[in-house]
């Protein structure tokens, strides 16, 4: 039992990382129809913007998170701009934007290894506040990490915040037309370029906080955004393009995981996982809370 | 699976290019080497090319290397083997048929080793590996040697020998759990043979689990660890996972002691393990040399004069490695690889790893294993073995 609960727990921590990435491929995809896969490049990026922020200009905490997340939140519009505006504007088709997004993430990732190098680095203990230093809380016999907790309470604001803003502002509903039909609210007066300049914002900036959490639960190396491709299958098995769909995608498939490497074989966990998103994609394409059936990719 | 190429081809290209510069054809030794320069285990071979680029300044300022009377300079090709299989044998073809080397240095892991073989045998040119410990490096799989390969390093079965030796007899350990990456050789390999030890000699391994590498996760494994609670558990792995596997372990209460290999030295691997007193304070590694000891002292303090950075135990393998090849290539008198070949097979020479002498398997036969222990920020050498049976 007990054995059981810590899974739990384990499962869950790791999904709460997954829904912070996922929510921000499933914010791209909705408007733009495609897979942005230079979201984990930035993801990364966030990771080093608030490991240099604590380390070389010593800034506060608080303060490292938040230049981290506009650092991302800039670097992901200047992307759009520069990489995928282009394209946009020669009606381009999706795949060249799933290529275009591919080879911005192995330029990012290498830029990262040619310039800061490949070694990974941690973020110092002493430079964070006391509730997100390494260690763990006994709750019985259950070992919770701290960063875990923390980890879980920040998701859940930002998830709740982004879900305040797009159901109750006027930006959150232009992007919700958009994402319904981009002509027609077009036509309705909402400027589409302003849309999704506004949706790689807050995907990047949810990118700069996945990525400090994640650097200071694991550690900040530039193949970080490999481990993203998780969260992109999350995304994809709660249903691309709907963001209660990304979250109960990340947990579900984050307690798959741990379940199957705790009580069955920790080589089999992918075996299984991924069975089960083929399987998914098969009965139910759209995913589990996906919006109508439009292609994948 | 992420197409690299393009980047890599410029940085390979620019190698080459540097690697050419200002050497005159006439009277130069061409040495290869072939390491990852990009990659997960960067790290390593960037230590291993930095070394050899130092030793061969120090080679070339002190006149060049005599060879049967008259000297030459010295100049290393590089290659970027981004630690895949697949690149170093393309790599290592290069070397043989386009850069016509004499011979080779490296590589550094058996996964990129194994696969050179053939290549170097038909080219009739040795490669001397760094830290290739897999026992198929040398040796096929149906019990013949690969005449070309040579390495610097012992071996897996003697590294797994001497840590279950260590945990069963000196810490009197009796249940073991082992943790290892499950599609690496190296992990896979050396775990297999400390549990044949450790199990001859009368302990029990209470749990075997693994991971896949590239995971940062382990806690679900280590959950299971727990569980059938053993009183130590032995990690094959590379620095950077040990280090998160190590914290993560304490995280769940896991208190015991943690044994590992030589992937775990590193410079960086106690800060990442939490600095001084972290989660491997106490834990113990086997490895190739005693990277703070006296007999690697000249050469540490060089490296960290020029490069401002420790050297890594790769810098002191891929060191050894190249006084190998020089001195089998001084004593044969020729640049011809057959001749060369021979020469290194009847190596007998002291680096700064202790003392290496070819036995007829190409591997440094009773080469010294050494019990480093960490303790705050320091690599403490606990004790010495030397060809335990």
């Amino acid at each position: 039992m007990n054995q059981f609960l810590q899974q739990l727990v384990n499962g869950l921590s790791i999904g709460s990382i997954y829904a912070l990435m996922a929510v921000g491929y499933s914010l791209v995809y909705s408007i733009m129809n495609f897979s942005n896969f230079a979201h984990g490049s930035v993801i990364m990026l966030g990771a080093y913007f608030g490991f240099f922020a604590l380390t070389l200009l010593g800034l506060p905490f608080a303060l490292a998170f938040f230049v981290a997340a506009s650092g991302t939140a800039l670097f992901a519009v200047a992307l759009e701009r520069l990489a995928y505006k282009p394209l946009r504007d020669r009606k381009a088709p999706f795949l060249y934007f799933i290529i275009t997004a591919m080879g911005a993430s192995i330029f990012i990732d290498n830029s990262v290894i040619a310039t800061i190098g490949p070694t990974p680095k941690t973020f110092p203990q002493a430079s964070l506040p006391s509730f997100l230093r390494s260690g763990s809380v006994e709750i019985g016999s259950l070992n919770v990490g701290r960063v875990d907790i923390a980890m879980f309470v920040i998701t859940a604001i930002c998830l709740a915040a982004l879900v305040l803003f797009i159901d109750k502002t006027k930006m959150g509903k232009a992007i919700q037309a958009t994402a319904y039909n981009m002509k027609a609210s077009a036509l309705m007066g909402i400027n589409p370029g302003f849309v999704i300049i506004l949706v790689f914002a807050i995907g990047g900036a949810l990118a700069g906080v996945a990525g400090v959490l994640y650097g200071m639960k694991y550690q900040v190396y530039p193949q970080m955004s490999s481990i993203t491709m998780k969260s992109f299958i999350a995304a994809v098995f709660g249903g691309l393009g709907s963001l209660p769909g990304a979250l109960l995608g990340s947990v579900l498939l984050a307690l798959i995981e741990t379940f199957v490497s705790g009580y069955v074989s920790t080589q089999l966990r992918d075996l299984f996982a991924f069975g089960i998103l083929i399987a998914m994609l098969v009965i139910r394409p759209q995913g589990i809370m996906g919006k109508s059936m439009e292609d994948k990719a | 699976m992420r197409a690299r190429f393009a980047i890599c081809a410029v940085l390979v290209a620019s190698l080459a290019l540097v690697g050419c510069a200002g050497a005159k054809k006439t009277d130069t030794i061409k040495i290869g080497w072939l390491g990852p320069q990009t990659g997960d285990s960067a790290l390593w071979g960037q230590a291993e090319l930095a070394t050899l680029q130092m030793m061969s300044e120090d080679y070339n300022k002190a006149g060049g290397i005599e060879v049967n009377g008259k000297k030459y300079q010295l100049q290393i090709v590089p290659y970027d083997t981004k630690g895949d299989s697949t690149e170093s044998v393309n790599v290592a073809k290069r070397l043989t048929s386009q850069d016509k080397v004499v011979a080779v240095v490296g590589p550094q892991g058996s996964g990129e080793a194994i696969p050179i073989a053939p290549i170097m045998n038909d080219a009739k040119i040795p490669a001397v590996a760094t830290t290739a410990t897999n026992p198929k490096v040398t040796v096929t799989e149906s019990g013949s040697v690969n005449p070309y390969m040579f390495r610097a390093c012992f071996l897996d079965p003697y590294q797994g020998k001497v840590a279950a030796y260590f945990a069963y007899t000196t810490l009197a350990k009796r249940n073991a759990a082992i943790f290892m990456t499950i599609d690496d050789p190296y992990s896979t390999g050396l775990a297999e043979y400390f549990k044949a030890s450790f199990e001859k000699s009368g302990g029990k391994v209470v749990a075997t689990e693994s991971y896949t590498s590239g995971e940062k996760d382990f806690r679900s494994p280590l959950t299971k660890i727990k569980a059938a609670k053993p009183d130590v558990i032995f990690i094959p792995a590379y620095y950077n996972d040990v280090a998160l596997i190590a914290k993560q372990a304490r995280d769940l209460g896991i208190k015991v002691l943690l044994l590992g290999g030589d992937g775990w030295p590193s410079e960086n691997v106690i800060d990442l393990a939490g600095g001084p007193g972290g989660a491997l304070e106490g834990c113990l590694f086997v490895n190739h040399l005693d990277m703070q000891g006296d007999l690697a002292k000249p050469m540490r303090d060089e490296y960290k004069a020029k490069y401002n950075k420790n050297a890594e135990l790769n810098s002191y393998m891929a060191h050894d490695a190249l006084i190998m090849v020089i001195d089998a290539i001084q004593r044969a008198k020729s640049f011809d690889g057959v001749k060369i070949k021979a020469a290194l097979e009847a190596t007998d020479l002291d680096g700064v790893t202790g003392h290496i002498k070819i036995g007829p398997t190409h591997d440094p036969v009773g080469k010294t294993a050494w019990l480093i222990k960490i303790v705050g920020s320091e690599m403490k050498l606990q004790e010495k073995y030397a060809a335990v049976d």
